[in-house]
């Protein structure tokens, strides 16, 4: 039993980037190449010496962006078989190599990449290469295979229904926001969409988004940066490129006025509720400020949404908030939970806090100060590995970011000031009047209480889809 | 730069290749027992400009009775709200104020404080610290809001989460006597009825310096740390000690059965059986028996049970190693209209085939690999550098056995892993619980 969620106070929900408070120097990113080889693959290596690993990423790009309309998931099946048999190994096998060396691989679909990380001992460097490149190369894709990771994927959400409500909320609260725009899809698909889908589609899928061009290599770790660099042109220098371009991407629209899905659990004895409407990029010029805003709204303990919905009133174990910023604007999303009998009471108070939020509230020099300090101080710890390395060189790549947006990260939240504060919060923080709001929980007792917020759809949580059936909106503005 | 973790990795990692070898404790780790008995380790790595520090508070809800299942979880909470001198939610203010978080969990055995700041907050931490022990104080009002937030993590880990119900039913069946029996998140009753009464005398009882193992790890100097541990926690006067928990749980004589009926799609299989407490010879051996059976895509029940028989959707399984003997967990969730009978037969049948045939060299080095990765991932931070410290010191009784692992773990042969799964894996000494969806909307 945590004090708090682990999940809602740190990793998920908050891109909280920052630097040490009272320590000058800051964090600034350690010597990496990059190189272009002649078919397209960027390669990234950043040597760290001090300890005998290797950890590396890559990146597809593309992911779950480039699923087919109604077959959402098939990314995310084609990333989970990579691991499922590739090259000379069968499935058993390439579990078997990377396990027996003790290291660690695996393959997920994001909403803009598909992503194979891991870990080997610098010893398995060779090893490390060849399975990463069977595996991106060379997957076999099993009929056997695709039909048993398929089902599983359909079982593992009915189980995560029976276990974490909390965890599922977003995925809702994405298709209520962003319909049939891609950030609206579930990245693992629904229940509905994985029963849809065949092989040939995930075999399509490949050979369409897979190739050189849209390959991305990142290790960090013991390594000899020229050696690594030949065997990485020997194993990926040949790789076409993919057949398809790079899925475009519209910028999602913000919504005005509110909508309301409430998802019925009977027998739920909390309702978890998410409040969101678009926010901002990933390149979004004030992120430092941002990211001060956030902090002292719903990204620590002590912030103004916590406080009112836990330290104050006792209503729920935790109130966060936090931005999702990809290549175009992501959510900004309230979340929390709180006992049937207080849904009203907790949404009022959360609503309550964006409005104040927007009146200023909350915002005294010194609580600036304060959140600049946690910002900063909470940052070395974000950076103190070479997995940790390897995800931001991910994410500045991904984004097509400089690495300013590390090294200067530090300079920019010290210089955050009031109006900086001001002008993100009526930048990128909705009003409370502008949400889409996701119930999970007991219908009967809180339909009421949800339609005052906002015109209402209802849909129980066992259907096979994410969102109900006669919602569809427009994608983009 | 970092020379004690790099020589303590490369040292302990080589026994990837090479059979067996001892790596010492890193030279730079340093402990001190202060007069009044607060242990205190001090683990200098200036890799990040940051500090971990733990405090490993060795009461649990194997401390608890009726009527106040759940108060040290509740305490821990309390913990962070108000002194004497210090409002409710000012330790939180001051420390992030300084660039600091922190957090704090709570087990059948143990109440963990952590907190993870620059170092230049080296020293207000240890004021926060010091003066939460030595002062804590409670106001009525925050009482009952923090009933209120304990009793909604409650219902999202327990009421809402099918996995957390059945555990809690399972644990509650396996122990007839070890207070392991009570859930550590608390009874709803509990919940409802902790009084200020009772918080007065858990403090009392059980937050004494002389029961506090503080660890301290990150950008600071061994010195330093212990001139502000003899500043700040050295004047809380030492106490009796916290009573001893006498009840051993006697030997189970038969299997037990526990039968959740719940609304769900998937049904749920848990195993929970009676296994070693942590400072046992065999932990390693039942350590790289888990990861045998239960780690990885290669591991004996996931390709058996998910992958070739396509039984289950996943398999864990999870040694609770604490003070006094606990439980070796399966958790199996399977499909929806999964027939958990088969199951529990597949398993049976197979541990039959593991006490009859063993394990093979090779499933055992993969074990023993993904076991040490885990445990230098772990070191690779000052984080799990802190943690793995105090829990070494407090549940094993010296911090340098952490260093022993690596050897401990090269010495088990293939042998011992079936010596320990004959002893273990016995179904006369297991606990057996089972969630099938309810057919109608009638449920607990």
């Amino acid at each position: 039993m945590y004090r708090m969620l682990l999940a809602a106070g740190a990793a998920l929900m908050f891109a909280v980037v920052s630097r040490p408070a009272d320590a000058a120097p800051g964090v600034t990113i350690p010597a990496y190449s990059r190189t272009v080889l002649d078919n397209g693959v960027t390669l990234v290596i950043m040597p760290r010496s001090e300890v005998p690993l290797v950890a590396f990423t890559a990146l597809v790009r593309g992911g779950a962006l480039a699923d087919a309309d109604g077959k959402a998931g098939v990314a995310s099946l084609t990333a989970g078989l990579l691991e499922k048999g590739a090259g000379a190994r069968d499935a058993y096998q390439f579990a078997d190599a990377v396990e027996g060396a003790g290291g660690s691989l695996s393959a997920a679909a994001g909403t803009e990449a598909i992503t194979v990380g891991g870990q080997f001992l610098a010893q398995d460097r060779d090893l490390m290469v060849e399975l990463l490149a069977d595996a991106l190369l060379r997957p076999r894709f099993e009929a056997d295979e695709f039909d048993s990771l398929r089902n599983r994927r359909i079982e593992e959400l009915k189980a995560a229904k029976d276990a974490d409500p909390s965890g599922l909320i977003r995925i809702y609260g994405r298709a209520l926001l962003f319909g049939d725009h891609p950030y609206g899809r579930p990245a693992g698909g629904s229940e509905r969409t994985l029963a849809a889908i065949a092989r040939e589609d995930v075999l399509a899928y490949y050979r369409a988004n897979f190739g050189a061009d849209r390959l991305t290599l990142i290790f960090a770790g013991d390594v000899d940066p020229a050696a690594l660099t030949a065997l990485v042109t020997r194993a990926f220098g040949s790789w076409g490129r993919a057949s398809a371009p790079l899925p475009a991407l519209a910028t999602p629209a913000r919504i005005s006025g509110r909508r309301v899905l409430l998802v019925d659990q009977p027998g739920a004895a909390q309702t978890y509720f998410w409040l969101a409407n678009t926010g901002v990029a990933r390149r979004y010029a004030d992120r430092a400020a941002l990211d001060v805003v956030n902090t002292l709204y719903g990204g620590r303990f002590t912030s103004i949404l916590n406080t009112e919905l836990r330290i104050k009133s006792g209503l729920s174990y935790g109130a966060a908030s936090g931005f999702t910023r990809g290549s175009v604007p992501g959510e900004f999303a309230i979340r929390s939970f709180t006992q049937t009998d207080t849904t009203g009471k907790a949404i009022d108070l959360a609503l309550d806090t964006l409005t104040r939020l927007h009146h200023g509230e909350g915002l005294s020099p010194e609580m600036l100060d304060s959140a600049r300090s946690y910002v900063l101080g909470q940052f070395p710890l974000q950076l103190e590995t070479a997995s940790h390395w390897v995800a931001a060189l991910a994410e500045l790549e991904l984004y097509g970011l400089d690495r300013a947006y590390i090294d200067g990260y530090g300079a920019a939240v010290g210089a955050v000031d009031a109006a900086a504060a001001q002008r993100v919060i009526a930048d990128a923080f909705p009003s409370a009047d502008d949400l889409a709001i996701v119930l999970i929980g007991d219908a009967a007792k809180i339909r009421e209480t949800a339609a005052k917020y906002g015109p209402l759809t209802e849909m129980p949580l066992a259907a096979p889809d994410f969102r109900a059936p006669a919602v569809s909106r427009p994608a983009a503005e | 730069m970092y020379p004690r973790i790099a020589g303590g990795l490369v040292a302990a990692l080589s026994f990837f290749t090479l059979a067996a070898v001892h790596a010492a404790a890193p030279d730079g780790i340093r402990a001190l027992t202060l007069d009044n008995g607060l242990r205190i380790i001090v683990w200098p790595d200036r890799d990040i400009p940051n500090v971990a520090l733990y405090n490993y508070v060795r009461v649990g809800s194997r401390n608890e009775a009726p009527g106040i299942t759940g108060l040290a979880h509740f305490f821990e909470h309390m913990m962070f709200n108000g002194t004497e001198t210090r409002p409710p939610g000012e330790f939180d203010r001051e420390m992030e104020a300084r660039g600091g978080s922190n957090n704090a969990s709570t087990s059948d055995d143990l109440t963990i404080y952590m907190d993870w700041f620059p170092s230049s907050a080296l020293e207000l931490v240890f004021d926060l610290e010091g003066d939460r022990l030595a002062h804590l104080a409670f106001d009525p009002k925050v009482i009952e809001s923090e009933r209120g937030v304990v009793y909604s993590e409650r219902r999202l880990r327990v009421e809402d989460d099918n996995n957390g119900f059945l555990a809690e039913q399972v644990q509650s069946t396996a122990f007839a006597a070890h207070p392991y029996h009570f859930p550590t998140i608390g009874w709803p009753s509990d919940i409802e009825g902790w009084t200020l009464a009772d918080l007065q005398a858990f403090f009392r009882t059980h937050y004494a310096p002389n029961n506090c193992t503080f660890v301290v790890v990150g950008d600071v100097d061994a010195d330093q740390v212990f001139a502000l541990a003899r500043k700040y926690l050295a004047p809380i006067p030492r106490q009796a000690p916290p009573p001893a928990v006498r009840t051993v749980e006697p030997v189970q004589p038969g299997e037990k059965r526990v039968t959740v009926e719940r609304r769900a799609q998937t049904p749920l299989l848990q195993l929970a059986y009676k296994a070693p407490k942590a400072d046992d010879p065999r932990s390693a051996a039942l350590n790289l028996l888990a990861v045998i059976l239960a780690q990885g895509d290669a591991s004996r029940l996931h390709r058996l049970l998910v992958e070739e028989r396509k039984l289950a959707v996943n398999v864990d399984a999870y040694l609770q190693e604490g003070f006094d003997p606990g439980l070796f967990w399966l958790f199996v969730t399977l499909p929806a209209g999964g027939d958990p009978g088969e199951v529990e037969r597949v398993i049976d049948a197979e541990f039959a085939r593991l006490e009859a045939d063993g394990v093979t060299e090779a499933e055992l080095t993969r074990a023993r690999n993904l076991l040490s990765a885990g445990y230098w991932g772990q070191l690779a931070t000052i984080n799990g550098k802190a943690r793995l410290l105090g829990e070494y010191e407090v549940m094993h009784g010296d911090y340098r056995k952490l260093f022993e692992l690596p050897a401990a773990i090269a010495r088990v042969k293939p042998a011992d892993i079936r010596a320990v799964a004959t002893e273990l894996l016995d179904a006369r000494h297991r606990t057996v619980g089972v969630l099938v969806p309810a057919q109608s909307g009638e449920e607990g």
